[in-house]
């Protein structure tokens, strides 16, 4: 290099700007694209199910942009969209943009339909690695809700049966070994015990010397003082079978709670013996969960699906937060935001106004509309809660999340009628039901970590399906009987308490009709069933049971019998020596 | 295998061009940049400017984009546990915060854990790798520079009219 001071290349300054030319032609001709694509794979990854755009268009100069033909799968029914919308303008905010912060001051969305079906899967695979903090949340609510113990309704066979009762499964034959083997133990640390306390000398010298008492006089001194020390040896006798008695009378109540416990685990074979029989639930809330609970969770799961993305997307507080960075072929990494007091989100839509149609595929769809006001990422920010309202004919809902605190406290609540609920079936029994147009009551409240919500059908035209199965069982045509001639359905669940466990409690007003129905018909052949096995548990506990209750009660009574009788004779002994004692004297204390 | 021969040519090129070992270094460094930290960002652009720009070896930049590509990738980890160790140490978050809400800023991505991980890492590693890469030139264009230069491969290699569009940018 001659000229070694030579920094810049100059000539490729005309190279350089011609590539800066191409890509701003190419951001002009392909921008509209590149947006459309970006916001599908944002929103993919934000809702966890598909997002799909068929048009978007950007107006930079206006600070608008359009979306037409927005799809947005439902992340949790496979061929089910959340929701379509044939037009939305949103009207942003541009000086944000530069720090990279989406400020939308108005969106009017038309055509939004919910619940509509699609052709192809729209859910995102947790391991896609699209679904990021969507899919986490998806598979916790997921597990939550198998959390719930929904009892299965036994009907289907319309049998009582008992199963083979391995002994060797009873808990009972175990614990008597077990308290067997404690009662020999303590017989033999109480005999041990006893031994060691040598009561015998004590005893016999105590003795030989109230026989030498009684032959002596007031004078004989030498007797009198060893008439005394044999009344402090008896008392420290005493004293130490008073504290043999302690420890006979702690291991005589532990043996006693033996023998309770081996009862209860009697009363816990009965019940593993019950299972073992194919007993039908009579109890009518066990009927309600089982032919109800399964359905009844979906809409808790859900709704908590979506407070808890809001929580993770809209968190409280002001500290960094970390999501998961964007797709690439390189490591996504994490994109951390730093919110700042008195700057803006870095989302933030301020009100959004919704037109849609409720029952898009009847005849005359309904028309609705709705407002959704301050969504935003950073809710400490903005300093308010976001709503959203909607009503209409046959509607009314409502949603509030208020993460403006350090505890978000998020609410929503719906009322819709003439809803066309599918038919579904109902478990346990080849019994379908189709509730017809009902109306719907939803209310959802998470406080923190306490969760209460309630979920409402109620139908005056319900109709009842039965499969063919049906036919040959008697448990079948009786509750068939006991449901055909109904045709209100009154059903309410609701869920309270801790998230973590909250209680499951659902109530309709067919749990009491086949319930009444299956304790008027099996009732006797269920008590019968159950004596029996009562009877087949009994038969291969007792054998064991019998002689380990013999035994305790033996080495209980044996100890408490021998401590009885040592004691009784030491106060015998003692209360002879000091009668004498007090004879010879008369009443004259001796230093 | 195209790329394959325009890398070949590339390094053979830039170590037999006019350019000082100085020029060839500096724009193996400003390759590295590119190579080690994800390509989409805007220091990115800035980079590619001076590579353009600057006085530089260019086939020395795609050189060292070339090779610091699949460094990168591979030190992907590393990158992200810097990024996070840096955006989540509590001194410094202070000036994160106020990068983060200061226009423009934010549009580098410094706030991705793998960008600023590899563009810090890229910065640290930037003088080693100049001084290195200075050296081994001189010292191959002392030793068997000359050799490989009048080998009939050599010239065969070069003869390539994609040598040609290097040539543009030679320094």
């Amino acid at each position: 290099m001659s000229d070694g001071i030579k920094i810049f290349r100059w000539r490729a300054v005309g190279p350089l700007l011609v590539l800066f030319v191409i890509a701003c032609v190419l951001w002009w001709l392909f921008a509209d694209t590149i947006a459309r694509h970006e916001s599908q794979n944002v929103g993919t990854q934000l809702l966890g199910a598909k997002v799909e755009i068929q048009s978007l268009h950007l107006d930079l100069a206006h600070g608008d942009v359009t979306i037409k033909g927005l799809t947005i799968a439902s992340p949790h029914e496979a061929f089910k969209n959340l929701l379509q919308a044939d037009e939305l303008v949103a009207d942003l905010d541009m000086l944000p943009l530069t720090e990279k912060k989406l400020v939308i001051d108005r969106i009017v969305a038309n055509g939004l339909r919910f619940g509509t079906p699609r052709e192809t899967d729209g859910r995102v695979p947790a391991e896609s690695g699209q679904g990021g903090i969507a899919g986490r949340v998806l598979a916790e609510t997921r597990e939550w809700a198998s959390r719930f113990q929904i009892p299965v309704l036994q009907l289907a066979t319309g049998k009582i049966g008992i199963d083979s009762l391995d002994p060797r499964r009873l808990s009972t034959i175990p614990a008597a070994d077990a308290l067997g083997a404690r009662a020999d133990s303590s017989r033999r640390a109480w005999q041990t015990a006893f031994d060691t306390l040598r009561l015998g000398p004590t005893l016999d010298s105590a003795s030989a010397t109230l026989e030498q008492l009684r032959r002596a006089r007031a004078t004989d001194l030498a007797t009198i003082n060893a008439a005394r020390q044999a009344i402090d040896r008896l008392k420290r006798a005493r004293d130490r079978v008073t504290t043999l008695e302690r420890t006979v009378k702690t291991g005589v109540s532990q043996l006693q709670a033996g023998l309770a416990g081996l009862d209860s685990a009697r009363q816990r074979d009965y019940a593993f013996a019950r299972s073992l029989l194919k007993l039908p639930s009579l109890d009518a809330p066990a009927i309600g969960a089982a032919v109800f609970g399964p359905g009844a969770i979906k809409p808790f799961e859900q709704a908590l699906y979506y407070a808890q993305l809001a929580r993770r997307y809209m968190p409280p507080g002001l500290l960094p937060r970390a999501a998961t960075g964007p797709s690439r072929a390189r490591r996504a990494g994490e994109n951390v935001r730093f919110p700042k007091e008195r700057a803006l989100p870095a989302f933030l839509l301020r009100s959004a106004e919704l037109s849609f149609l409720l029952h898009p595929t009847a005849e005359q769809p309904q028309r609705y509309a709705g407002r959704l006001t301050g969504l935003t990422s950073d809710p400490a920010l903005y300093g308010r809660p976001t709503s959203f309202t909607a009503t209409g004919p046959q509607l009314a809902a409502g949603a509030l999340l208020n993460h403006t605190r350090s505890i978000p406290a998020d609410s929503a609540g719906a009322s819709v009628g003439g809803v066309q609920f599918t038919a579904f079936d109902i478990p346990g029994v080849p019994l379908r039901l189709d509730p017809g147009a009902a109306t719907t009551q939803f209310g959802f409240n998470l406080n923190g970590d306490t969760i209460h919500a309630r979920f409402a059908i109620r139908s005056s035209n319900v109709r009842w399906m039965r499969d063919s199965g049906f036919a040959n069982s008697a448990i079948g045509n009786l509750v068939w009987r006991a449901v055909s001639g109904i045709s209100n359905l009154d059903v309410e669940t609701r869920l309270s308490g801790a998230l973590e466990h909250p209680a499951l409690a659902v109530r309709s007003n067919l749990d009491q009709a086949i319930a009444s129905r299956l304790r008027a018909e099996l009732g006797a052949q269920v008590d019968a069933a159950e004596k029996q096995m009562r009877a087949r548990v009994d038969a291969l506990v007792n054998d064991k049971v019998g002689p380990v209750r013999t035994r305790v009660t033996e080495v209980q009574t044996q100890a408490q019998t021998q401590v009885a009788q040592q004691r009784a004779r030491i106060d015998e002994l003692q209360k002879n020596l000091e009668q004498r004692l007090r004879q010879l004297l008369g009443g004259v204390r001796l230093p | 295998m195209f790329t394959l021969i325009k890398l070949v040519q590339s390094l053979f090129g830039a170590l037999h061009s006019e350019g000082t070992p100085g020029q060839l270094a500096a724009g193996i460094v400003l390759g590295s940049f590119l190579g080690l930290t994800p390509l989409i960002n805007f220091h990115n652009a800035i980079i590619f400017a001076a590579l353009v720009l600057l006085n530089v070896s260019f086939a020395g930049g795609l050189l060292g984009w070339a090779v610091f590509v699949p460094v990168g990738f591979l030190l992907d980890p590393l990158f992200d546990w810097i990024g996070h160790q840096l955006l989540f140490a509590e001194p410094l978050r202070s000036v994160w915060t106020t990068l983060y809400n200061t226009p423009v800023v934010p549009l580098t991505n410094f706030n991705n854990t793998v960008v600023l991980g590899s563009l810090v890492f890229a910065l640290v590693f930037a003088l080693p790798l100049f001084f290195a890469t200075r050296w081994a030139v001189a010292r191959y264009r002392v030793t068997v520079g000359e050799r490989v230069r009048q080998s009939k491969w050599y010239r065969t290699l070069m003869a390539s009219k994609v040598y040609n569009v290097y040539k543009l940018f030679k320094p």
